[in-house]
C-alpha cells in the first residue's frame, strides 16, 4: 500500500513541476507573437508600424502584470481548461484547436500502439519459444532488417506500392471531402480507409522495438532455473510458456509500453507529414512556426501531464504485477 | 510384480551414457563418457566431482532437462524400464514430479518471483490432476508441515523468505506427489553450515519415511559422504568409482576418491593432515587417451596411458563397488591392493604458523560499532551489525573471524578497508584512526590495507590482462615507472605460481581457471605491498582439490612477507590450517578468542560447538556401521 501511496505523491510533485515549467519556459524565449502576426499580414518585406503590433497585443490580450500574477492566473485558467485563445488561428480558441486534432492522432497513434504492443510482445514470445528453430530466425532476423530502414521510407514505400500504383488506398489525408464530418458510419468507413496506410506504417516499425526485447528477454526467462524447474514440474507447455517464462519477461517491456502510450498525445509528426493527417504533430509543427504561444504551451501541457499519468500508471501496474517492486520500494 | 522382486529392480538404469556440447562454433565436447549406473528403490546416491566434472549434465540428463546444445549421442537411460529419451513427450510429462522429482541449488533463481509459494505447488496438482491418481493425499499444508515451515508462508513470494526457508520449500514441493526418485543439485551450495544441518537432516528423514530414492549431486565431500549410502565419483566426464560410502571411505579406492578425501579432514582433530591433488582436471576439449586422471596421479604407470581402462568390479559387504582403475585387479589377481600403496597420493600441504601474540601489532580495533539504519514508512529500526568488537592483527601472523552468514564479519572486514565508516569506535593503523582519513590520506591507507575477494569470477575487470591488473596498484600507490612495472609484475606472479610469468602476463581471465584467477587477485593484492590483507571467504568458491593449493599461497606470503591477515570465513578447517588465532563472531559480537587449537579443540562457547557439529563429518557419522574399512577390504580379498 505504502508503495502505491508513494508512487501517487510523486505523481503530484512532477505534475505541479512539469505545470510550472510548462508556464515559465516560453516566457523566457525571445520573439514576439504580435510582431510575427503583423509581419506575416503585412509580408516580410514591408516595414512594420508599432502602432499595428500595439493594437495587435492589446487585441491578443498580452499581459503585463507581474509574473506572479501571471502564474496565478495560468493556474486558475487550467484548472478551468481555459488555455486561452491561438494567436495563429485566431479567433479559434487553443481547447477548440487541439479538440480538431487530438481525436485524429489518438485513435490513429493509440490503437497502432497498442496493436503493435500485443503483436509484437505475441511474435516475440513465440520466437523466443521456439528459439533457434526458423520461425525465430524468420521473425528476428526480419524485424532486425526493418529496423534498418528508416521509418519515412518504409513510409513512402507504402504510398508508393499500395497507393499509387495499386490504388488501394488514398495517398493521404484523414478523410476525403465528399462525406460530411459526422458520427455516421459512413464517415467512419471513411476514415479507417484513409488511416490504413499510416496504421500500417506505423505497425511495421512500431512492434519491431518489442519483438526483439521480448524475445531477448524471453530467451533469458526460459533458460532461469524456475522455468526449468516448472519443466521438470511437469507443467503443461502452455502454462511454463505464459505463467513461468512470458510472465516475467513481459515486465520491463510493459513499462516501456505504458510510457510510450503517454507520448501517443503529442502525435508523430513525420506520419502526419507523410500522410498530410490533420493530428497533433502537425499542429505543434505549425503553432512553432507561428510563435503560437498559447496553442504550443498548451500542446506541450498534455503532452507531459500524459506521459507523467502514464508513467504513474505504469508503476501502479508493475507494482500490481511484481510483487520485487512493491517490497524493495517500502 | 511381487514385493520382494521390486525392492531388488532398479528404478534407474544409465546404461553406456555419452553427451557431447555441440556447437557451429568449434569442435564437440563430450562432456558425458560411457556413464552407466543404478539407482535402486529407497537408495541414497551421492554425485560428487569438481566443476566441469559433468555432475550437474548428467543431472539434467535423469530429468531430461538438456540444454539444447546437449547432444545424447548413445546410451539409454531407463526409468523402470521405460526410456526416458524415447518416450512420447505427454508421457514424459506426466511421469515429471509424479515419477521423478528435483531440488535445484539454492539460488533465488529456482522459484517463480512473481507467484506465491501456495500458486506454485498448486500448479503441480494442476498439472497433474487425474494422472497420479491415489498417489495425491498429500496437502500443500502437509507437506509445509513436513518441513517445518509455518502455512503462513504459502502466501509469501519468494523473495520475502530468506535462502535457507526457500530450499525447505523445495523440498516440500518435491515430495507432494510422493515420487520415487528425487534428483537433488548441490542444494546446499551457498547455505551457511548450520542452515545447511537442519537441510540435510530433514532430508534424511523425509527419505526414510517416505521411502523415495535420491541423487544427491554436490561437490562437497564431506555433505556426500556423510549422507549418501553409495557414492559415484566423476571426474572428467567419466564415473571413476561407484561404491559404498563406508567403502570409499575404507583408504582402498580410486587414487582420485583418495586425492579428494585427502583435502577433506574434521577441523576438531588434535592432529589434521591435509594432501590435495596437484594440477588441475583435463580440458573436456582434450581429454588425454587412457586414465583422465594420470596426468595428475602418483600412482600412474604405463598401462594407465593405454586407450582402454578396464572396470574392476568388487563385491565387498557393503555392497558392489566399481572402479575404473588399473591398480584394482582383474577376475585373476588380487582385487583389491594394499591400502599403503595410497600413501604417496597427492601432497602434503604445507603450512606454517606463528606463535600466538609474536609480531608487531599492525592494526588495533577497539570497541568498534557499526549499526545500520533502515526506515520503513514510519517506523525506525536499528541493525547493529557490530556490537563492542576489539582485537589485534599483528605482523606475520593470520587471524580469522569466523561465523554464519549475517553475523557482521564482512561488515568488519569492509570497516578495516576503509570502504565503511564506523558508527563507533575505532579502528587505528600506524597511529591513525581509520575511521578519520579523507580522500588523500584514505587513498594512502588503501595502499597498505588490500582485499582478497570471494568470487575471483567477478574480481577481475574481463576486458583487462592479468598484467594489467597487477600492475595497477604498482602505478597508483607504489609509484612504479616503465620497466620497473614489468619486472615487478613478473616477480610477483612468480611469488604466487603463475609460472613462467611471460605465460600469464598477457592473458584474459576468462583464459583462466577459477584457482588461476584467484592466484591473480592475491597477486593483485600483494603488488600494493599491504601491511593488512583482508581476505573475505577467498576459496568458498573454488573447488576442493584447489582450495588446499590456494590456502598454501595464501598462507606463504603473508609468512614471508611480513603481513597481517584477517581472515574471513565460514569454513572451520580452512581457518583451522591457515590461522593462528580464530574470533567467533556471532549476532555482531565476539563470542569466542584464542589460538586455532583451543578454540577448536577445547571449545567453550554454546555457539562455537553448534558450528563444529554442524560440519558433516563421514568417519564419525559411520562409526557404527557394522563394515568398518579394513574388514571390507581383507573380506573383499577373501
Amino acid at each position: 500500500m505504502l508503495y502505491f501511496l508513494r508512487k501517487t505523491g510523486l505523481f503530484v510533485l512532477t505534475l505541479w513541476a512539469a505545470v510550472t515549467l510548462n508556464f515559465l519556459i516560453p516566457r523566457l524565449q525571445p520573439g514576439d507573437p504580435a510582431e510575427a502576426i503583423v509581419q506575416k499580414l503585412a509580408g516580410q518585406a514591408q516595414q512594420v508600424d508599432p502602432e499595428q503590433i500595439r493594437a495587435i497585443r492589446l487585441m491578443l490580450g498580452v499581459p503585463d502584470t507581474s509574473l506572479w500574477n501571471q502564474y496565478w492566473d495560468y493556474l486558475n485558467a487550467l484548472v478551468h481548461g481555459n488555455f486561452g485563445l491561438s494567436y495563429g488561428y485566431f479567433p479559434y480558441s487553443v481547447t477548440h484547436m487541439i479538440a480538431e486534432a487530438l481525436p485524429y492522432t489518438l485513435t490513429l497513434v493509440g490503437v497502432t500502439q497498442i496493436i503493435a504492443f500485443v503483436a509484437g510482445t505475441g511474435l516475440g514470445a513465440w520466437a523466443a519459444w521456439r528459439r533457434n528453430t526458423k520461425i525465430d530466425s524468420f521473425i528476428s532476423l526480419g524485424s532486425t532488417f526493418l529496423s534498418t530502414l528508416p521509418f519515412f521510407w518504409i513510409a513512402l514505400m507504402l504510398i508508393y506500392v499500395l497507393a499509387n500504383t495499386l490504388h488501394w488506398f488514398p495517398e493521404g489525408g484523414a478523410y476525403s471531402g465528399e462525406i460530411v464530418p459526422a458520427f455516421s458510419s459512413g464517415f467512419v468507413a471513411d476514415l479507417a480507409y484513409h488511416a490504413v496506410l499510416p496504421a500500417l506504417a506505423l505497425l511495421i516499425t512500431g512492434s519491431i522495438g518489442w519483438i526483439l526485447g521480448m524475445r531477448n528477454n524471453m530467451v533469458q526467462s526460459l533458460g532461469s532455473d524456475y522455468t526449468r524447474l516448472a519443466v521438470a514440474k511437469g507443467l503443461k507447455e502452455r502454462r511454463v510458456a505464459w505463467t513461468y517464462a512470458a510472465r516475467i519477461a513481459l515486465l520491463p517491456n510493459f513499462t516501456g509500453f505504458a510510457i510510450s502510450l503517454g507520448g501517443v498525445f503529442g502525435g508523430t509528426l513525420i506520419v502526419e507529414q507523410i500522410f498530410s493527417y490533420p493530428g497533433m504533430g502537425k499542429l505543434m509543427y505549425d503553432a512553432i512556426g507561428n510563435r503560437d504561444f498559447p496553442l504550443l504551451q498548451a500542446i506541450f501541457l498534455i503532452t507531459t501531464v500524459a506521459v507523467l499519468l502514464a508513467n504513474f500508471l505504469a508503476d501502479v501496474l508493475v507494482g500490481v504485477l511484481d510483487p520485487r517492486v512493491r517490497r524493495q520500494s517500502s | 510384480m511381487p514385493a520382494a522382486n521390486s525392492i531388488d529392480e532398479p528404478i534407474l538404469t544409465v546404461k553406456d551414457l555419452n553427451i557431447s556440447f555441440v556447437s557451429k562454433y568449434r569442435d564437440d565436447r563430450q562432456v558425458i563418457r560411457n556413464v552407466g549406473f543404478e539407482i535402486r528403490p529407497g537408495e541414497f546416491v551421492g554425485l560428487l566431482g569438481e566443476s566441469g566434472s559433468g555432475k550437474s549434465t548428467l543431472g539434467n540428463a535423469i530429468l531430461n532437462l538438456l540444454t539444447p546444445t546437449a547432444r545424447v549421442t548413445s546410451g539409454e537411460l531407463l526409468y523402470r524400464g521405460r526410456n526416458l529419451f524415447t518416450i512420447p513427450a505427454e508421457d514424459l510429462r506426466i511421469l515429471r514430479w509424479s515419477e521423478i522429482s528435483t531440488v535445484f541449488q539454492s539460488s533465488m533463481a529456482s522459484l517463480n518471483p512473481v507467484m506465491t509459494v501456495r500458486a506454485q505447488m498448486e500448479d503441480v496438482f494442476a498439472a497433474h490432476r487425474g494422472a497420479s491418481g491415489a498417489k495425491r493425499e498429500m496437502t500443500v499444508e502437509k507437506s509445509l508441515d513436513l518441513v517445518s515451515i509455518d502455512h503462513k508462508y504459502l502466501d509469501f513470494y519468494p523473495h520475502q523468505l530468506s535462502g535457507g526457508m526457500k530450499q525447505r520449500v523445495a523440498l516440500a514441493m518435491s515430495v507432494l506427489l510422493s515420487p520415487d526418485l528425487i534428483v537433488f543439485d548441490e542444494p546446499t551450495t551457498g547455505l551457511d553450515v548450520v542452515v545447511q544441518k537442519s537441510i540435510l537432516s530433514r532430508l534424511k528423514t523425509l527419505q526414510e519415511s517416505m521411502k523415495f530414492a535420491v541423487l544427491f549431486i554436490s561437490h562437497d565431500l564431506g555433505t556426500v559422504m556423510e549422507m549418501a549410502d553409495r557414492v559415484m565419483i566423476m571426474y572428467a566426464g567419466e564415473v571413476v568409482e561407484n561404491s559404498p560410502a563406508a567403502d570409499a571411505l575404507s583408504g582402498v579406492a580410486h587414487p582420485y576418491t583418495i586425492g579428494l578425501l585427502g583435502s577433506y579432514a574434521d577441523p576438531r582433530d588434535a592432529e589434521i593432515n591435509i594432501r590435495y591433488i596437484p594440477g588441475r582436471p583435463p580440458s573436456l576439449d582434450s581429454v588425454p587417451v587412457g586414465c583422465a586422471f594420470a596426468d595428475r596421479c602418483g600412482l600412474a604407470t604405463q598401462e594407465c596411458r593405454e586407450p582402454k581402462i578396464p572396470t574392476a568390479e568388487i563385491d565387498s559387504p557393503a555392497g558392489h563397488r566399481s572402479i575404473k582403475c588399473v591398480l584394482f585387479g582383474s577376475e585373476t589377481s588380487d582385487p583389491l591392493p594394499a591400502p599403503t600403496i595410497f600413501d604417496e597420493v597427492g601432497q602434503q600441504i604445507d603450512v606454517h604458523h606463528a606463535a600466538l601474540g609474536a609480531g608487531e601489532v599492525v592494526c588495533r580495533v577497539e570497541d568498534l560499532n557499526k549499526t545500520y539504519s533502515t526506515r520503513k514508512g514510519l517506523k525506525h529500526t536499528e541493525n547493529h551489525a557490530v556490537i563492542g568488537v576489539g582485537f589485534e592483527l599483528r605482523k606475520g601472523s593470520v587471524t580469522a573471524l569466523v561465523g554464519q552468514s549475517g553475523s557482521g564479519k564482512t561488515t568488519i572486514g569492509r570497516i578495516l578497508t576503509g570502504v565503511e565508516k564506523p558508527s563507533s569506535g575505532t579502528v587505528t593503523v600506524a597511529g591513525v584512526d581509520v575511521g578519520s582519513l579523507k580522500r588523500r590520506t584514505l587513498r594512502n591507507y588503501r595502499s597498505k590495507v588490500q582485499l582478497i575477494f570471494q568470487d575471483p569470477f567477478q574480481a577481475l575487470n574481463p576486458a583487462s590482462s592479468v598484467g594489467y591488473a597487477i600492475s595497477r596498484p604498482l602505478v597508483n600507490h607504489r609509484k612504479l615507472r616503465g620497466s620497473e612495472v614489468r619486472e615487478e609484475v613478473d616477480r610477483i606472479l612468480g611469488q604466487v605460481g603463475l609460472t613462467p610469468p611471460s605465460e600469464y602476463r598477457d592473458r584474459l581471465p576468462h583464459e583462466l581457471s577459477g584457482g588461476q584467477r584467484q592466484r591473480v587477485v592475491i597477486a593483485r593484492a600483494l603488488a600494493a605491498q599491504p601491511e593488512i590483507i583482508v581476505a573475505d571467504e577467498p576459496i568458498s568458491m573454488l573447488d576442493v582439490s584447489i582450495r588446499a593449493e590456494i590456502l598454501q599461497v595464501l598462507n606463504e606470503l603473508t609468512r614471508s612477507n611480513g603481513i597481517a591477515m584477517l581472515y574471513i570465513t565460514h569454513d572451520l578447517l580452512s581457518a583451522r590450517l591457515i590461522a593462528d588465532e580464530i574470533l567467533v563472531l556471532h549476532e555482531g559480537k565476539i563470542v569466542e578468542t584464542g589460538s586455532t587449537n583451543q578454540v577448536l579443540t577445547q571449545t567453550r562457547h554454546d555457539y562455537t560447538k553448534l558450528l563444529l557439529s554442524s560440519i558433516p563429518n563421514p568417519w564419525q557419522s559411520r562409526r557404527n556401521v557394522p563394515s568398518i574399512p579394513a574388514a571390507s577390504s581383507t573380506s573383499a580379498r577373501a
